[in-house]
């Protein structure tokens, strides 16, 4: 789980095409470990478009949270930048009555953690 | 009003008889037919005047000659003055254009008022010309009256330069009577030279005389003229011939376009959209500068950019080549793009979860949905008040638990908050913990087994109590930990003390396996176990190369030795523990032969860094100083078993505690050779035990299957809180939290639980006196039981 290797993405050449393929060790642990914590209902990854390419839970209900939640961040960041440019939103937290939904922005991804904090 | 006046005027200023077409300048036009719908404003009329004369040029016999005139009821003639005189001097160089070009001419005449009213503005010469002009008119229109048409128009034309004329001649003679006064007494000398003749009107005659040798020629002419003119009426060469145009059959085309798609198009320009343009600009140029580096990194990120830009299929590949191409610049990196290409879902995937980003956003995230499940434990631990989820509903048995605790909630106890485990600390014995000096949040659990049987490889964990499930860090050693310990001056670094003997030293910083150093390499080598490891720091009284912080560590092999991080690690003995017995009970031992007892535990004096206490496993307790490594200062005996821990108290000076396997605490105070209090509680290994960072007379201890908590105001014979650990599991480490009041325990089955110290009545202060106390009543008590013993 050094991630050592990831070097070797850097340049790809066709004949490391295959190194592309396989995934960060740590990230897919530390992926498990969340998805594992107790009451967590589902984990989504999403790319900058609002696709999601990595989910715990059934397919409808991802492109729902997807597009749903994505729509919202942009949302949520346009009205942080616009009161400052510099500015960028990080962290997008919303608290219903039944779950707790995490969103972790980036420009290129958005990470979701459904989870039910009661249990 | 003063442009048509000024055509008025200039078709009113007929030179020449309407009879020839030598209209000998452009601006005295034939005006020959003028409406009879004449107005008083001539204006008007001027502009249709103006474009019937071009007409007329052509048919100028036949059409009737209007006039211009305006009268009265008394038949006076009250026709408007032209109200502008064109400059003569201007109109000269156009005589001989005007034939060809009527139309030059006539916008040229629309120039002259402009020019002309400038002229006559500015130069003086202006009235001259008028007057010459008015002359000139005046003489033409002598040789002119025989036109009948002519007349009215003259008519019009006189008053106007007389009274142009008038006006000059006023002027004239205002300007030679200012002279007359001013200088009649002076002889003026008059020079009279003759300019060249300056011709500013050159009208050729339309009239020749009877004399001259072209009259003949000429009345030929205009005879001959006449008979055309009369000749044309009836004349078969001049018909009359109208012509009507073919009108062709009107046909319908029409024409279909394809259908104009409107497509809506909305823009929002933000704040921050700008701003990001802005940027975009200049980064722009600095990336090319960068892949043009050869910096590899660089070429997965743009592709994954373009691919984001244009995510639909192969066939954008172009469109995508060429974006790539303005942000790389090197025809090395294309040829690379081109193999990316092919792959499109898998580099934006890849590259999303292997960056580095998405890591500390997984790890943050971790944390803060750890963080809802954990909060109340948190919150408890950092003494903030707990805040009671609102939508959390309790369940029964929950809250039967608590309600029985809560009736219990006046004696002290320990409330179990979280514990650090995971799977890879399972089965492990947690050999020893310690607290990163700069970071509170941040614990380092070492896991070995402390026994000679069943060695296995160690293991390090950094823990955050941000996250007790999974540890932040993880070092795997070759053999068992034994101690740990953070270096205060650079907290990154962690100093490891293996089962092996081995000392290593890790940079927490990183996750790599490595340790920064490593004193496996070193001759003087610890042989057996390093029991504990300090960072001590020296700052006190001492020069030259022992300033700053040093790594001192004792072990097995009877010796404490100074480590220096030199350019590898370099070991000093401080100290070899020597064994006492061997030295006073058999003298006749050769001395040469030393014997070393092992050294299990040691701390430095927490003012005087010079002094510190060593156990072993005699049971002996040595009070040594830092610079003097041949004998001990003072020796205490008491223990009869291997001393595991011995700790000076924070707040008292000369008092510490002892614990070791023979079931025994003792609490020494330095000046005396006899412990001043000794605590047992059943037959039970003591394996650690700490003095409380907050108050003075609480210490908790270890023992087998027992976690103990002492409290010396309240009771020296019975420990204040007793917390009995599952059965079969021994907590083998105890550490004080130093800023709340919680206590660490760490176990044999690789556990590290937290446990707040409830209703530990501490008060304010640190109760130094408490302790103080505490002590003189039990010596003074120990005196007088001698005293009477003596007595007795």
């Amino acid at each position: 789980f050094n991630g050592g290797w990831q070097t070797s993405l850097r340049s790809p050449v066709l004949g490391d095409m295959v190194t592309l393929f396989t995934f960060c060790a740590e990230v897919e642990d530390t992926l498990k470990r969340i998805q594992g914590i107790n009451g967590v209902i589902g984990t989504i990854v999403v790319n900058a478009e609002g696709i999601p390419i990595k989910t715990t839970l059934d397919n409808s209900t991802t492109v729902q949270y997807a597009g749903l939640l994505h729509q919202l961040t942009m949302k949520a960041r346009s009205t942080v930048r616009d009161i400052d440019p510099q500015n960028d939103l990080t962290f997008l937290r919303i608290r219903s009555k039944k779950h707790e939904i995490m969103v972790s922005t980036d420009k290129e991804y958005l990470l979701i953690v459904i989870q039910n904090p009661a249990e | 009003m003063s442009n048509t006046t000024v055509k008025q005027k200039r078709t009113a200023l007929k030179v020449k008889s309407s009879k020839t077409l030598n209209v000998s300048s452009g601006v005295f036009r034939v005006n020959q037919s003028i409406t009879k719908t004449i107005n008083p404003s001539i204006s008007g009329k001027s502009f249709s005047s103006a474009s019937d004369s071009k007409v007329l040029d052509k048919s100028l016999a036949q059409t009737p000659k209007h006039t211009v005139q305006v009268f009265d009821e008394h038949g006076q003639d009250v026709t408007p003055h032209p109200l502008y005189n064109p400059d003569p001097g201007v109109l000269q160089p156009k005589q001989g254009k005007i034939f060809p070009a009527h139309d030059t001419s006539w916008t040229t005449m629309t120039d002259f008022p402009s020019v002309a009213f400038q002229t006559t503005n500015a130069s003086f010469t202006g009235p001259f010309t008028k007057s010459f002009f008015g002359s000139v008119s005046a003489s033409r229109t002598s040789q002119t009256t025989e036109s009948v048409t002519d007349e009215t128009k003259e008519l019009l034309v006189k008053p106007d330069l007389s009274s142009s004329l008038s006006d000059v001649q006023a002027r004239r003679e205002e300007v030679k009577e200012q002279v007359r006064e001013d200088i009649m007494d002076r002889v003026v000398d008059s020079y009279l030279t003759e300019t060249e003749t300056i011709w500013l009107l050159d009208i050729p005659a339309v009239s020749v005389s009877e004399d001259s040798g072209d009259a003949e020629a000429v009345k030929e002419r205009n005879n001959a003229y006449t008979e055309l003119c009369k000749n044309r009426h009836g004349n078969d060469k001049y018909v009359e011939r109208s012509m009507q145009t073919f009108n062709d059959a009107p046909k319908t085309k029409e024409v279909q376009s394809d259908s104009i798609t409107m497509v809506d198009k909305a823009v929002m320009s933000t704040t921050w959209d700008m701003y990001d343009s802005f940027c975009n600009k200049a980064d722009v140029s600095e990336n090319t500068v960068v892949s043009a580096e050869g910096n590899k990194a660089t070429v997965p990120d743009s592709s994954s950019m373009s691919h984001l830009l244009n995510p639909s299929g192969l066939d954008q590949s172009m469109s995508v080549f060429s974006t790539t191409s303005t942000v790389s610049g090197s025809s090395a990196h294309l040829e690379k793009m081109t193999c990316v290409l092919p792959v499109e879902e898998e580099p934006d995937l890849e590259l999303i979860l292997q960056s580095d980003k998405f890591k500390k956003d997984l790890a943050v995230m971790e944390r803060v949905v750890l963080a809802n499940i954990f909060q109340p434990k948190l919150a408890a631990y950092r003494q903030l008040p707990v805040i009671e989820d609102p939508d959390y509903v309790q369940t029964q048995i929950e809250e039967e638990s608590w309600t029985e605790q809560s009736k219990n909630s006046l004696s002290p106890f320990l409330e179990h908050l979280w514990a650090f485990k995971c799977e890879l600390t399972k089965g492990r014995n947690v050999s020893s913990m310690t607290w990163n000096k700069k970071n509170p949040d941040l614990l380092a659990v070492g896991y070995g087994q402390l026994d000679f049987k069943d060695q296995k490889p160690g293991l390090v964990c950094c823990w955050s109590l941000k996250n007790p499930t999974w540890p932040d860090r993880i070092f795997h050693c070759e053999s068992g930990v034994t101690a740990l310990d953070f270096s205060a001056c650079n907290a990154n670094q962690l100093s490891v003390g293996l089962y092996d003997g081995t000392i290593a030293i890790y940079n927490v910083q990183t996750t790599e396996q490595t340790p920064i150093i490593d004193s496996s390499d070193c001759a003087n080598m610890h042989a057996c176990p390093v029991w504990q490891l300090r960072w001590v720091d020296h700052d006190t009284g001492l020069a030259g190369e022992d300033k700053g912080e040093m790594l001192i560590s004792v072990s097995g092999d009877g010796r404490i030795s100074k480590w220096i991080h030199y350019k590898g690690l370099e070991c000093v003995d401080l100290m070899k523990l020597k064994s006492p017995n061997m030295i006073v009970n058999n003298q006749r031992w050769n001395p040469k032969i030393l014997s070393l007892a092992p050294g299990l535990c040691f701390d430095f004096h927490p003012n005087d860094s010079k002094i510190y206490l060593a156990g072993t496993e005699e049971g002996h307790i040595h009070k040594c100083s830092y610079s003097y490594n041949e004998q001990f200062l003072e020796t205490y005996k008491a223990h009869t078993g291997p001393v595991y821990k011995v700790t000076w108290s924070p707040f008292c000076p000369d008092v510490f505690l002892s614990c070791s396997s023979d079931w025994t605490i003792y609490l020494w105070r330095q000046d005396l050779s006899k412990p001043v209090l000794g605590f047992t509680s059943g037959q039970k290994v003591v394996f650690d035990i700490m003095w409380s960072p907050h108050c003075a007379t609480v210490f908790g201890a270890v023992r087998e299957g027992k976690v103990e908590i002492w409290d010396l105001r309240v009771s020296s014979l019975d420990p204040t809180i007793v917390s009995a650990s599952s059965p079969g599991v021994n907590p083998t480490a105890l550490l004080f939290t130093p800023e709340t009041d919680c206590v660490l325990v760490g176990d044999s089955e690789g556990q590290v639980t937290v446990y707040k110290l409830k209703n530990l009545s501490a008060g304010d202060s640190t109760q130094v006196e408490a302790l103080e106390d505490v002590i003189r009543t039990t010596l003074s008590s120990q005196h007088t039981l001698g005293k009477t013993d003596r007595d007795a």
